[in-house]
């Protein structure tokens, strides 16, 4: 692969409302099974506010995350050839009829684009968006610059991921560019473990259930998790799974783990954190923690880890990042930037 | 790109039950004329049979299998599986996609997954051109499994009742790309969107705007703006930009290859394309209707079988889609 395409720019966009985390719990609804992690998920998950869209749609958060990274970079929107919408949770309208990909390319005039949506790796769609994009400007000399985006808008009451996270609304943009000589991709590397594919999905209104009709929400768009496998069957390989993409980047790239200097890590939880950290032996100064105030953003967690980790100074010139997350399907990816 | 990816199989799994588009017609109570039905020049489409068996992402698994035998590919040496549905799934996506699903029961377990969103006929392309991006610039990567599964809403397979524009049945289909693969060798891909369009086809209802109105969760098309896009003109424009990039001309190309829309869209496409566009793309339509992500691999496997292609030819498979999309793929025999 095209060892010059790097990250332009990237930047991110969270609606200005917040909502207390003890209101979040106190509104959705209470779970009811146990979590094998020995915490209190309500006191121990080191969030303590979430963004909340309010009358913004999940595309109004692509558009101005799309357009702020666009003002940020200074490129002619006429000189983006490809939009790829990375977003993993429900959209405006049903996909994969429809994406937010198209609206973005109208919204901010990039005429000269194609514009797509990749659908697959909930949080981890990041990284397999990546992949791709990177493959495609690699294989195909017209496609010199793509626009990365992604919006999420949770529905109503379902901001509680138990026994996973909580999460924020938000908006996040990439910008990709060939002939970069800093932040230069060096290596995407995916994997999935398909059989898990039914543990963590949205019904959808075909699937709802009578009782559910004319309730407080509509519970077919929130996310079912069965936690007894979530506990029995992911639980167990998950950080096999991590060191399995993240050891794989390495080895493409001929790099080692002692080679990176700075991690960027989801912010699902303060005890999810801390077992990534220890698993790795890694010091949490070289793991993003500045955003976990935002609460989890689903696959925009890795453009914001990233930007905040520049925006402090974590990130230094010369410094090889590591850039690893999972996701429902399951799907987990690593990859590597090079500053 | 590097090294030149190729189809090695394609297999189409398709509902064993039909349904006349009279009777479709009838029971979505859409007015059936002869003048309809010469604008359409679709007979009958397979339709599920409500088995679980016949669950888009279990013709998918279905579909995946075949290509798989037919190519002769071990399930653990696939690299990525690349799905390219249209229709909504048994669950809503992003949150669950059906490939995660097919590459657990085709046992292709060492590869990773991805979907794409959004460009409805074109998705194919899409997916075909990624693929072939992934194969030729990731040394580790050798080969892709290309899926579908696509099953109508009931109720919604005459799309626009008001001036029916197609009559969409139930099926899936699946491709295998290598990397040196012998034959079908995909040479380019031209991709071209106008979001201006992002909303002329779509599912208004069971997502975040209408979350509980099922009313709307029917395929809508706004007509006027579909019948103002210049379908045929933008695909023959992509399809000499990409002949050019390739050092061919038009009379190169043996055949075209269409979406199986109505025979109207044909008649539009034969008129661009001089009259190359294949036969294979007439019978499919008259005795499937749309079949959606699965209208390509359907006619690549009838234009094979057919033996009117020989080894070397030049083949265009070309593509309009809601978003609006247009999409043009060159393979050489």
């Amino acid at each position: 692969m095209n060892a010059n395409i790097g990250i332009f720019e990237a930047n991110y966009y969270l609606p200005p409302t917040k909502k207390a985390l003890s209101q979040v719990f106190q509104d959705e609804e209470k779970p009811t099974e146990a979590f094998a992690a020995n915490v209190d998920f309500e006191k121990d998950i080191g969030i303590e506010a979430l963004h909340i869209a309010k009358n913004e749609t999940a595309a109004d958060l692509c558009i101005n995350a799309a357009k702020l990274t666009m003002v940020k970079s200074g490129i002619d929107p006429k000189e983006i050839d490809l939009i790829i919408d990375f977003t993993s949770i429900p959209e405006d309208y049903v996909a994969p009829t429809w994406s937010a990909a198209g609206q973005v390319q109208k919204a901010i005039g990039a005429t000269r684009a194609f514009a797509t949506a990749i659908n697959t790796g909930g949080c981890a769609s990041y990284q397999t968006t990546l992949k791709v994009a990177c493959s495609l400007m690699s294989a195909n000399d017209r496609y010199n610059t793509a626009l990365l985006v992604a919006g999420d808008k949770t529905p109503e009451f379902n901001h509680n991921y138990f026994p996973i996270t909580v999460v924020s609304d938000g908006g996040s943009a990439v910008i990709l560019k060939k002939n970069m000589t800093k932040r230069r991709i060096l290596g995407v590397e995916v994997a999935t473990v398909g059989r898990l594919h039914d543990m963590w999905f949205i019904p959808g209104i075909h699937n709802r259930k009578p009782e559910d009709v004319g309730g407080k929400y509509p519970r077919w768009l929130h996310v079912c998790g069965d936690v007894q496998r979530f506990n029995k069957e992911l639980i167990p390989i998950n950080l096999f799974m991590f060191r399995k993409v993240m050891l794989g980047v390495l080895k493409q790239v001929g790099k080692k783990m002692q080679d990176v200097a700075y991690f960027v890590y989801p912010t699902f939880s303060a005890w999810d954190l801390k077992a990534f950290c220890q698993a790795f032996n890694l010091p949490l100064e070289k793991v993003s923690t500045e955003n976990m105030h935002h609460g989890h953003l689903q696959e925009t967690d890795m453009v914001v880890g990233y930007v905040d980790a520049l925006e402090a100074g974590r990130i230094k010139d010369g410094d090889l990042v590591m850039l690893a997350t999972n996701g429902a399907g399951f799907s987990w990816g690593a990859s590597l930037v090079q500053h | 790109m590097k090294s030149p990816v190729g189809i090695l199989a394609a297999s189409c799994h398709l509902p064993q039950h039909k349904r006349s588009v009279e009777d479709l017609f009838r029971e979505e109570g859409v007015n059936f004329s002869s003048h309809v039905a010469a604008r359409l020049g679709i007979k009958q489409v397979p339709i599920r049979n409500g088995q679980a068996s016949e669950s888009a992402s279990n013709m998918a698994v279905a579909a995946g299998r075949e290509a798989l035998q037919r190519a002769k590919v071990d399930p653990l040496t696939v690299d990525v599986v690349v799905e390219y549905s249209i229709m909504p799934q048994e669950y809503l996506v992003p949150v669950w996609n059906m490939s995660n699903k097919v590459q657990a029961e085709v046992g292709a377990s060492k590869s990773f997954v991805v979907g794409f969103s959004g460009g409805g006929s074109s998705n194919f392309m899409v997916a075909l051109s990624s693929a072939a991006a992934m194969l030729s610039e990731n040394d580790s990567m050798k080969t892709a499994l290309l899926v579908t599964g696509d099953t109508t809403i009931p109720g919604n397979r005459v799309l626009n009742p008001d001036d029916p524009v197609t009559v969409m049945g139930d099926g899936a289909s699946a491709v295998v790309l290598q990397s040196d693969a012998p034959g079908g060798v995909v040479i380019d891909t031209e991709l071209w969107s106008d979001g201006n369009n992002h909303d002329i086809c779509y599912i208004p209802g069971g997502s975040l705007i209408h979350p509980d109105d099922i009313s709307l969760y029917r395929m809508r098309l706004d007509k006027a703006r579909y019948d103002a896009f210049p379908k045929a003109e933008t695909l023959r424009r992509l399809s000499d930009k990409l002949l050019e990039r390739a050092g061919l001309k038009f009379s190169n190309v043996a055949c075209v290859l269409c979406s199986n829309i109505s025979s109207q869209d044909e008649a539009v496409m034969q008129q661009a394309f001089e009259g190359k566009v294949s036969p294979v793309c007439a019978s499919n339509r008259e005795s499937h209707g749309h079949l959606q992500g699965t209208d390509f691999p359907l006619n690549y496997l009838s234009l094979t079988e057919s033996g009117s292609v020989k080894q070397g030819d030049y083949v265009l498979g070309v593509s309009h889609g809601m978003g609006t999309t247009a999409a043009v793929s060159l393979f050489r025999y």
